[in-house]
């Protein structure tokens, strides 16, 4: 579904962020990535939305989703991948403030020419259904992060990023907001990549990536990280 | 151990020399102008003042002047209104390139040129545009589109410069396009404010419809100097009453809009 190859990403200021990272995401797989604070996990995620661009020293097929080469996407068919085949959570919700639940939900059904009907349904699908109608602001930050959950799932995207999705939650909340995560993307069977440093939500996926100044692999010690932190 | 408090901060001269120089420079201009206080006071003066106002009463109130009237101030509430809603139309397209949308060159050119518009008093621009367009309100609502577009353009630029960028980055990556971003993420959070700011030039523009007539621009203005210069002061009541009327009517519904737009 999504493979890297010898991905790198080097900043203006000669700070290699990225170096080398290989790695195969398959179709329904949900994989959680950890690692020390600034080593590159968020621009990982920005190179494969196609928000930024590798090294120019990667070779054209260093992102490959479903078959097609990133670099080979102008601006626009770029913007028209996200939008059909991606969806997206932020650790700050970005929720709409002046849109309705099932308006936020509904935007990319809207954004992609499709029917509305389904935001409805996704929004019952994670516990907020007869609140259609209700604000963001009328929302504790668990709710908002399923409403945000129910429109980066409600267009059937291929693939799904989330970036410290639990970061704003309590333990409780942050537990059942995984739990929810992890039986929608089982439904869609979309593959899905979530950065965090959480390791008791790095443990609730399917495979825990570590990704290092040296590369990425796969670990089964997510308790390293609890060790690294304290 | 004795805590001690910190030393106070040191005094700020800097406030101290402003206020010193605010303070100079208003017994400056009482000093330079020939205000003559005493002869404003004087007897002659005040009788001649109360004589004035005298004429005034009472306001004309034959049935053929109101309705004259009220066309008038009909007029003078169109060329507002029109005046505003074409300042609107003309300050949302000024209002892009003017946040910086279109690049920096933009920016500060359509800035400038928003600078000339608003920097021009609308009797100004009504002398003008009077010339070009003859008189009437047709030339009056004109100055007032002119000049408001310019204030409003700049407006509704900061407004736009202002707005949290969190939403409309959020859509783009998401997949919207960049006007698609604009219109569902960065506009609605923008259009209370610039509603409430047209409303308020809306406000402003009532009084000024009422000057313009002055300088031929029709209406209640254009009404009252004909009436002033003839000396008939209680045709001139009339009509100034009614411009009271008429602003404290649009002053009302403008603050009801407003406020109803803040809840």
């Amino acid at each position: 579904m999504l493979e890297l190859r010898h991905l790198s990403k080097t900043y203006g200021n000669g700070r290699t962020v990225l170096n080398d990272v290989s790695w195969q995401f398959k179709a329904g797989e949900f994989v959680a990535i950890m690692g020390d604070s600034g080593v590159g996990k968020s621009t990982l995620l920005n190179l494969i939305a196609g928000l930024d661009t590798p090294d120019a020293s990667c070779s054209a097929d260093a992102i490959m989703v479903d078959g097609v080469a990133l670099a080979s996407l102008d601006d626009d068919a770029a913007t028209r991948l996200r939008r059909q085949r991606m969806g997206f959570i932020f650790q700050a919700f970005h929720v709409l403030p002046h849109l309705t639940l099932v308006q936020n939900v509904a935007l990319p059904l809207l954004l992609n020419g499709m029917p509305t009907g389904a935001a409805s349904e996704m929004l019952a699908a994670v516990g907020l259904g007869g609140r259609d109608h209700d604000f963001p602001h009328q929302l504790s930050g668990g709710e908002m992060q399923r409403v945000a959950i129910a429109r980066a799932l409600v267009h059937r995207p291929a693939l799904v990023l989330a970036d410290e999705p639990t970061g704003n939650l309590d333990p409780d909340t942050a537990h059942s907001i995984l739990e929810l995560l992890q039986r929608e993307i089982k439904s869609t069977g979309a593959c899905t990549i979530m950065v965090t440093h959480a390791t008791s939500a790095a443990a609730m996926s399917d495979k825990v990536l570590h990704l290092s100044k040296i590369g990425i692999q796969e670990t089964t010690n997510v308790k390293l990280f609890d060790q690294k932190t304290s | 151990m004795k805590t001690r408090l910190p030393p106070p901060p040191g005094r700020d001269w800097t406030v101290i020399s402003l206020m010193l120089l605010v303070l100079l420079l208003i017994v400056a201009s009482f000093a330079s102008l020939p205000l003559k206080w005493r002869e404003f006071f004087t007897l002659d003066a005040v009788r001649s003042t109360l004589e004035l106002l005298a004429g005034f009463a009472p306001p004309e109130l034959a049935t053929p002047f109101l309705i004259k009237t009220g066309w008038a101030a009909v007029e003078t509430m169109a060329m507002s209104a029109l005046g505003t809603l074409l300042a609107v139309a003309a300050a949302l397209l000024f209002s892009l390139p003017a946040s910086g949308r279109m690049g920096r060159t933009a920016r500060t050119a359509m800035r400038a040129m928003l600078n000339v518009l608003r920097s021009i008093p609308e009797l100004v621009w009504a002398a003008i545009l009077l010339i070009a367009a003859g008189l009437g309100p047709f030339g009056g609502t004109l100055a007032l589109a002119a000049h408001t577009a310019g204030v409003l353009g700049r407006l509704f630029a900061d407004a736009l410069e202002n707005a949290a960028p969190l939403p409309e980055q959020s859509l783009r990556t998401n997949g919207a396009s960049a006007s698609a971003a604009f219109f569902y993420a960065t506009l609605p959070q923008t259009l209370p404010q610039m509603l409430s700011y047209t409303l308020y030039r809306w406000e402003n523009n009532i009084r000024a419809a009422a000057i313009l007539g002055v300088v031929g621009a029709g209406g209640l203005g254009q009404m009252l100097k004909y009436h002033l210069s003839l000396f008939q002061m209680q045709s001139a009541a009339t009509v100034i009453l009614a411009m009271l009327l008429l602003v404290a009517m649009v002053d009302g519904v403008s603050f009801a809009l407003r406020r109803a737009l803040t809840r």
